[in-house]
């Protein structure tokens, strides 16, 4: 048994021994210049469900890896898109992926279309003789208005980034409040060994939300 | 130095069998009447291989966690001059130092009950680091400084601590605007203030009236703050511009949505670095708009050890980052 078997085996207990219940979904965040190494996404992709990690939203800034669905769902053939996903997606059996592509548009633009559909709904309200109250928007108008305008992945429990800066660069704010966030360094360098890490201390933390 | 008063049960406390130093009459904050006060003198918590002093007041049977003073060299000295300017390490360059930086100051609970104190003592040593990241962001030439003072989420937590952290954090502001004034530091406050006590709300008023003019740096103070509540006044805001027909809808963008932010009160409202200790990797509902592009720092040491060693840290990786990958995207 050389060094690579005993590594192997290593991972293999350690994978076998994750609570990977607690991690319902997972956004990974790549830097947009390395995100077009399809092929290195697809071997995340694999190495995720290897580990059971089954709901994934994959962002970059400039939407390269939107442009990589097709390939990308042509070679994970038991991953399913989660528009195509009708029930909760945390809460769906796990006996197929689930993934979601977001860019930057899906941030800081959404926010503002769905601030757009608030008031647009109030003044029409007012148009036929409602009360015009700009008061009215509360948070959980956001969150609806977010849903209808096309936002309907959930907040991620843990964010992994690749790339060279320690930043989520603008992944969509409305959804990390308490999100883990993981810098993993360049794409380039990926080892399954460090994203077992990234995800058994995730599995392994108390946490406390402000009490 | 301010006082704080919470009181304690005496096991609580650290005081030793150490003679009385002093007797005086005094009159406490809230109290109508003189009292009489023995003042104990008892070794408290070390940081940073410094003795910190506690003094201890009983009053009425009762003991209260009293200023901390910092021991060097067998004499108490009181750190009035906390504002003096610290020169800038070596290993810093000037002009790669961030202009914004934000500090989540997590830790003081689990500092104060590893030392087997009570969380009070915790809040009280966390205000010790506080300044030093003041008055160190002040000397090396950082533009704006935000902490993360009083979360939303945290008015989850017993009365009886919130009411403390309140006024502890109304007293420590209180003692320090005229400082800050005659220092050029511009306070700001952001957040919900219809919660707080009235007294604070009064004295955030009049810390921000008192310090506007003539900023040479801006300390920004996030208080029953939370980032999805900034969002959401910033559309409120937007939609009142709407229905005073200063804006039209078809205007609404997010940069619209930007410029209604709590933080828009600073010049340079995005930070560069978020800084967090205790080993949290969250930004827990903190500035989530602003921080797109910000470099995170996340640092195992509880809040109350964050010193000058830690920050520099933080910032030579931030520069370290800066010379092999530029600045923002």
């Amino acid at each position: 048994m050389d060094f690579r078997d005993g590594a192997h085996n290593l991972y293999h207990i350690i994978v076998a021994s994750l609570h990977i219940g607690k991690l319902r979904y997972l956004a990974v965040v790549i830097e947009s210049e390395e995100a077009h190494q399809t092929s290195k996404v697809i071997k995340l992709l694999q190495w995720l469900d290897s580990v059971g990690v089954k709901n994934v939203c994959l962002y970059d800034m400039n939407g390269v890896l939107k442009k990589s669905k097709d390939t990308i769902f042509q070679i994970m053939k038991n991953a399913k898109s989660i528009e195509e996903v009708n029930e909760d997606v945390t809460h769906h059996a796990p006996d197929h992926m689930t993934l979601e592509f977001v860019s930057y548009v899906d941030g800081k633009e959404a926010v503002a279309k769905a601030a757009n559909l608030i008031f647009v709904e109030n003044f029409k309200r007012h148009d036929i003789g409602g009360e015009l109250d700009h008061q009215i928007l509360l948070e959980s108008h956001l969150n609806q208005a977010l849903q209808i305008v096309g936002c309907k992945g959930p907040e991620p429990d843990l964010l992994l980034v690749y790339g060279p800066v320690r930043s989520h660069l603008g992944f969509p704010p409305w959804r990390i409040r308490y999100t883990e966030i993981v810098h993993m360094g360049s794409l380039n360098f990926m080892r399954y060994g460090s994203l077992i890490k990234a995800i058994y201390n995730f599995t392994k933390v108390r946490h406390n939300y402000g009490t | 130095m301010f006082s704080l008063r919470l009181p304690i049960p005496l096991e609580k406390t650290l005081i030793t069998s150490l003679p009385k130093t002093s007797t005086t009459y005094s009159a406490y904050s809230g109290m109508t009447r003189f009292q009489v006060c023995h003042r104990y003198l008892s070794n408290s918590i070390t940081k940073r291989g410094t003795s910190v002093v506690a003094f201890q007041d009983e009053v009425d049977g009762e003991i209260f966690v009293d200023a901390f003073q910092d021991e060097a060299d067998g004499e108490i000295f009181v750190d009035e001059d906390f504002l003096e300017v610290d020169p800038l390490p070596v290993e810093l360059q000037p002009e790669l130092m961030p202009k914004h930086v934000a500090v989540i100051m997590d830790g003081n609970g689990r500092w104060a009950k590893m030392k087997g104190l009570p969380t009070s003592a915790g809040h009280v040593a966390g205000t010790q680091s506080f300044k030093w990241i003041v008055k160190l962001c002040y000397s090396w030439g950082i533009k704006v400084l935000t902490v993360f003072a009083f979360s939303m989420d945290n008015w989850i937590r017993p009365k009886v601590e919130t009411e403390f952290l309140l006024n502890l954090f109304e007293r420590s502001i209180l003692s320090q605007v005229e400082e800050c004034k005659r220092k050029g530091i511009q306070i700001s406050v952001i957040g919900d203030t219809s919660k707080l006590p009235k007294s604070l709300k009064s004295m955030i008023a009049n810390a921000e009236e008192t310090t506007k003019e003539n900023p040479k740096f801006q300390l920004i103070l996030a208080v029953s703050y939370s980032g999805k509540y900034d969002v959401v006044q910033a559309c409120k805001s937007v939609a009142k511009k709407v229905q005073d027909g200063l804006l039209h809808l078809e205007e609404i963008n997010e940069n619209i949505i930007e410029k209604e932010l709590e933080t828009n009160c600073t010049e340079f409202p995005y930070p560069d670095l978020l800084i967090r200790t205790s080993g949290e990797l969250r930004v827990s509902n903190f500035l989530l708009w602003q921080l797109a592009y910000t470099e995170f720092f996340f640092n195992k040491k509880l809040w109350p050890d964050f010193g000058k060693d830690e920050f520099v840290e933080a910032l030579s990786s931030f520069q370290n980052r800066q010379r092999r990958y530029g600045g923002r995207h």
